[in-house]
């Protein structure tokens, strides 16, 4: 068979071509269209002015479905961590020569990681019931995914140098693993932690969505009643808890890990 | 007593090869003290680094104190290490954490798994004996510090200190003063030496700067291509010695020699 072979402009126009036949493509898929856009402005103006003023009759209550969202965030982050430490030993490379462990402890991760928090929701609640501990439960179990791998793989580059030198005081594999490893990966492992712990607080924020509880649930159900007002109140209280949570972590983590300047 | 019967050990690379050590048979009495000397990649790293079993020889095998490194399981061969004191070229610190913690590294061997989690609960004993290794270093005052902001200097006693830690019988010291400056190259060889024949430990250490040889070795082991070329009392060692050793140069003062 002849090989296509293009030279010069034909070459540029040709890749130029194939670049707009993909934008077409996914752009005609998707439906993008500027003017429905420009069309739907005045529908968002009426429907984000019917939220105004918001609705703070409820404040009370939505507060404390904060809390329980966060409740939520703190137990998951901090189970799928506890969860994902042990097994992350297991699927590094430099400290689990057995291939077979090793993949499998992968794979385990990878399951866990790629099915999403929602879905996740969806299992534990028709496993549990309604309530935030299948909430729990599934913000773990994707945190014990994505926690194991970043753990591993930050395992996989500690200075193997420093091992030698804890080997060859006559340590056993354990204590190289705590004397060793773990002081070497510990702000790492930290900064992840803190890292998951305000992306559940958002996660766990939809997993209301499917009926496991929290402030996530406040707010489909006054989406569903159209009660638009108490929606914005409760979209201004999410903001708010992810921004304390993140200077709550940025605090915790300069007190914990102390970070060298760079004069 | 260190003893090494036919020692082999090659290099296994995807591109080829490299034979480390050819057939080395040597002996080491208690309380000698060693210095291996000879051009880069001519086998006194992995030497050391096999009398500890920190790398698998292909072939050979090593004695220490009567007992057979090479051909124990894992129990026996920590326990062994746990007599073998390690000090490296480039420290191996843990720089994060404090100079005691690395210490009380020295002390894992003599401690059950759950004791070392954290380092207050490691026994009395153990800290009286790590601390008495850092005043011996002369670090005494620098408990609590990090080891990241020490000089290179006071971070290779961290080091010596965790090796003292061990109560070890034979110091092994994989070119401790390389990354050293001159005057510190001194200092911390003299420490060494000197902790050495106090305590009665046997030390091999390796290395380059050649007015240290004859200071510091009682015996001299000259390497080439992984084969033992000279073996004989400083005295002993020659201007025609170094040259077989190390090859012909016109920059013996690179060498810190200052005269034969």
């Amino acid at each position: 068979m002849a090989k296509l072979v293009f030279k010069g402009r034909y070459r540029k126009l040709f890749i130029g071509l194939l670049i707009v036949g993909i934008y077409y493509w996914a752009v005609s898929g998707t439906g993008t269209n500027p003017v429905n856009f420009i069309e739907g402005i005045p529908f968002m103006v009426d429907f984000v002015s019917r939220m105004f003023p918001p609705d703070i009759s409820n404040l009370g209550k939505f507060l404390l479905k904060t809390l329980e969202t966060l409740q939520m965030a703190i137990v998951g982050s901090t189970l799928g961590a506890l969860i994902a430490l042990p097994l992350s030993f297991l699927a590094a490379r430099n400290v689990m020569p057995n291939k077979f462990v090793y993949h499998a402890v992968r794979g385990i991760f990878d399951t866990c990681r790629g099915i999403n928090e929602i879905v996740w929701g969806l299992i534990f609640v028709s496993m549990v019931g309604l309530g935030p501990f299948p909430g729990v439960l599934a913000l773990a179990a994707h945190v014990t995914g994505a926690l194991g791998r970043y753990f591993s793989e930050a395992i996989e580059t500690v200075d193997s140098e420093i091992i030698k030198a804890i080997v060859s005081t006559g340590a056993n594999k354990f204590q190289v693993i705590v004397r060793g490893i773990l002081p070497q990966v510990k702000p790492l492992f930290i900064n992840y932690v803190f890292y998951y712990l305000e992306n559940n607080f958002r996660a766990a924020t939809v997993l209301g969505l499917v009926g496991a509880g929290g402030i996530g649930m406040e707010l489909i159900t006054s989406m569903r009643l159209f009660r638009n007002q108490e929606v914005l109140t409760i979209l201004i209280i999410m903001v708010l808890g992810v921004v304390a949570i993140d200077r709550f972590s940025a605090y915790v983590r300069k007190k914990i890990i102390r970070i060298e300047r760079l004069e | 007593m260190i003893k090494i019967e036919n020692l082999s050990h090659t290099y296994k690379n995807k591109n080829g090869d490299r034979v480390a050590l050819k057939n080395i048979n040597l002996q080491i009495e208690k309380g000698e003290s060693v210095v291996f000397i000879g051009s880069s990649g001519s086998g006194k790293s992995t030497l050391l680094k096999a009398i500890n079993r920190l790398i698998e020889p292909s072939s050979g095998k090593i004695w220490i104190n009567g007992e057979d490194i090479l051909d124990s399981p894992i129990k026996k061969v920590c326990q062994i290490r746990g007599k073998i004191g390690m000090i490296f070229q480039n420290f191996n610190l843990l720089e994060r954490e404090t100079v005691f913690a690395n210490a009380l590294n020295g002390r894992l061997r003599y401690n059950k798994n759950f004791n070392i989690v954290l380092n207050r609960f490691f026994p009395q004993d153990d800290v009286a004996i790590v601390e008495n290794s850092l005043e011996m270093v002369g670090l005494a005052d620098y408990h609590n510090d990090r080891v990241v902001d020490l000089s290179g200097g006071q971070k290779q006693r961290v080091a010596i200190a965790r090796a003292l830690s061990q109560n070890p019988e034979i110091i092994l010291a994989d070119e401790p003063v390389s990354n050293l400056d001159p005057k510190l190259m001194k200092e911390i060889m003299d420490l060494l030496t000197n902790i050495c024949l106090k305590k009665g430990l046997t030390l091999l250490v390796s290395l380059h700067f050649l007015d240290f040889i004859k200071k510091y070795g009682s015996r001299i082991i000259g390497m080439k291509n992984g084969e033992i070329v000279f073996d004989g009392c400083s005295a002993d060692l020659t201007e025609k010695d170094l040259i077989n050793i190390y090859g012909e140069t016109e920059d013996w003062h690179l060498y810190g020699k200052t005269g034969f």
